[in-house]
């Protein structure tokens, strides 16, 4: 579904992507992991064509996702609803005056009638149990909330696959335990999901298949999540956690 | 993945299917050119603080304050001859920079010296062709320095010398805390536009509802951030004052560039007053 070769991105002469050398299948739950500044973000924005390689090349269902396709406006439209992106921070995703516009904005765009909006929305809201948030204004929610509205945003574009950028941060343990079995449910029914993230506890619950990354901006591994865990050496090597604690307790067990 | 922490949650059938969904066009202009702009502004002052920018190899101190003595002595100066001596020596030190900069500077020189040429036109149609030519190559030579100075020093040092030059504290402050949230509230706006773009997946009947929801949130975002950096900087105990702790230190390339300043002024005294 997702196939990338040899692909390389850089930032004003900064590399982010070194030789990635990637394939997703559909239905897969890939986690992305990695010290701070490895690439992952970068990664997530090159497969939501929000940039495109410098060199290599990018394919989503076997067709290549180039600039020059990119600047169309359809193909783009077409690609954006089809892999749902869920950002990091939930303030910059959330524009409307209220949660129900803001989940009717992608299928009033669509052209879906009043009526199919309406279902979607309500579907949505009930999906995500943030029903009583209907009418209140997205940016005075908590942090937890506003992140619930923003992957009902998505959701309700129906993406084929999902895209989420650290979606754990800042989330209390409650939340957090919420996402991860919404997570499973969603993989469940079909939809592939992308996930970048640095919780190693709940890594194992959100992804059957680990990438890491590390500061050199290349894939060091590309295994089962299970498997990569018991790896704690590639862990310490690629600085992803820290070599006194975990060779002293080992994390699941925190 | 862990299938006992299955939880009974009914999917909608619409989920559940593959959308066939074949998208209309639409212009996303606006967007795509707002998105480039910030990307180029939020660039510029990642490179600035970076500091990969060029460097002209003297104090900080020196740059700055010689830089602003150029300017007076321009604007004071009444003989052509001393603007055509320092439009050639700001060429000459430019030529030692990155083709990039040259380029980056002397668009905004050349840009602001026409527009002056085409505002001082009507004095050339009644016959003052000399205040046109003087005030325009002023214009140039003005914006070039403070082009190479922009170009050659890092903001943060910038601000921090102002101190030495008694700049009330206040307005470092204001100064300071400007670039850092421009780049902040820079990537934030990105952000949102990014998300825009990518929930745009159609035709958008509203879209300056969208863009207004996206300023409204920018505005709030900024009072939080400025609410929260006040708190911080009491919890921290800053009182408003801005102290510096490094000494003035001189090398061989500041002794030269003050003597070569020193010449500037020498001819400035010899044919600026003309």
């Amino acid at each position: 579904m997702i196939e990338l070769k040899d692909v390389c991105y850089s930032y004003s002469n900064v590399n982010a992507l070194n030789n990635i050398n990637l394939n997703i299948e559909k239905g897969e739950a890939v986690a992305l992991m990695g010290p701070n500044g490895s690439g992952k973000s970068t990664l997530l924005k090159l497969i939501n064509g929000i940039i495109s390689p410098d060199s290599g090349i990018y394919e989503f269902n076997q067709e290549e996702i180039t600039h020059q396709k990119l600047q169309n406006n359809k193909f783009a439209k077409l690609l954006h609803q089809k892999i749902g992106f869920v950002f990091q921070n939930s303030d910059t995703q959330l524009f409307c005056t209220n949660v129900y516009d803001e989940i009717a904005f992608g299928p009033r765009q669509m052209g879906l009638n009043e009526i199919e909006v309406d279902k979607r929305v309500k579907d949505c809201l009930e999906l995500l149990n943030i029903q009583d948030f209907k009418d209140r204004t997205p940016y005075h929610l908590s942090g937890g909330e506003k992140r619930k509205v923003a992957i009902a945003c998505v959701l309700s574009l129906n993406p084929e696959v999902l895209v989420l950028d650290e979606p754990m941060n800042g989330l209390d343990p409650k939340t957090q335990r919420w996402l991860v079995e919404f997570l499973v449910k969603l993989n469940k029914a079909g939809k592939t999901l992308i996930t970048s993230t640095h919780n190693l506890e709940l890594v194992q619950e959100i992804s059957s298949r680990s990438i890491l990354f590390d500061e050199t901006h290349t894939i060091v591994a590309d295994m089962p999540t299970e498997k990569l865990l018991e790896d704690i050496d590639l862990l310490i090597k690629v600085n992803l956690v820290d070599q006194y604690y975990h060779t002293h307790k080992v994390y699941g067990k925190l | 993945m862990d299938n006992s922490r299955e939880k009974i949650i009914d999917m909608p059938q619409w989920l559940l299917q593959t959308e066939n969904y074949i998208p209309q066009a639409d212009k996303d202009t606006f967007v795509n050119k707002s998105i480039l702009s910030l990307l180029k502004v939020i660039a510029r002052i990642k490179t600035q603080d970076s500091g990969k920018q060029a460097k002209l190899l003297v104090n900080v101190h020196l740059k700055v304050a010689f830089t602003f003595m150029l300017i007076i002595l321009l604007s004071l100066t009444r003989s052509f001859l001393f603007v055509i001596i320092i439009n050639v020596y700001l060429i000459v030190i430019l030529s030692f920079m990155e083709a990039e900069n040259i380029i980056k500077i002397l668009k905004i020189s050349i840009g602001m010296a026409f527009f002056t040429f085409v505002v001082m036109l009507p004095a050339v149609l009644w016959g003052n062709s000399y205040s046109c030519i003087m005030i325009t190559t002023k214009i140039f030579a003005s914006i070039t320095a403070v082009g190479i100075l922009s170009h050659t020093t890092k903001w943060s040092l910038i601000t921090s010398t102002l101190k030495r030059f008694f700049i009330p504290d206040i307005f470092i402050l204001v100064l300071d805390i400007a670039i850092k949230y421009i780049v902040m509230l820079g990537d934030f706006t990105l952000n949102m536009l990014y998300s825009l773009k990518l929930r745009s997946v159609g035709k958008n009947k509203s879209k300056y509802t969208s863009l207004s929801g996206i300023a409204g949130t920018m505005f709030l975002k900024s009072k939080e951030m400025a609410e929260d950096m006040y708190y911080a900087m009491e919890c921290r105990g800053f009182t408003g004052e801005y102290h510096i702790y490094s000494k003035l230190k001189f090398k061989i390339a500041d002794y030269i560039y003050i003597l070569i300043n020193v010449g500037i002024f020498l001819i400035f005294l010899y044919f600026g007053r003309k």
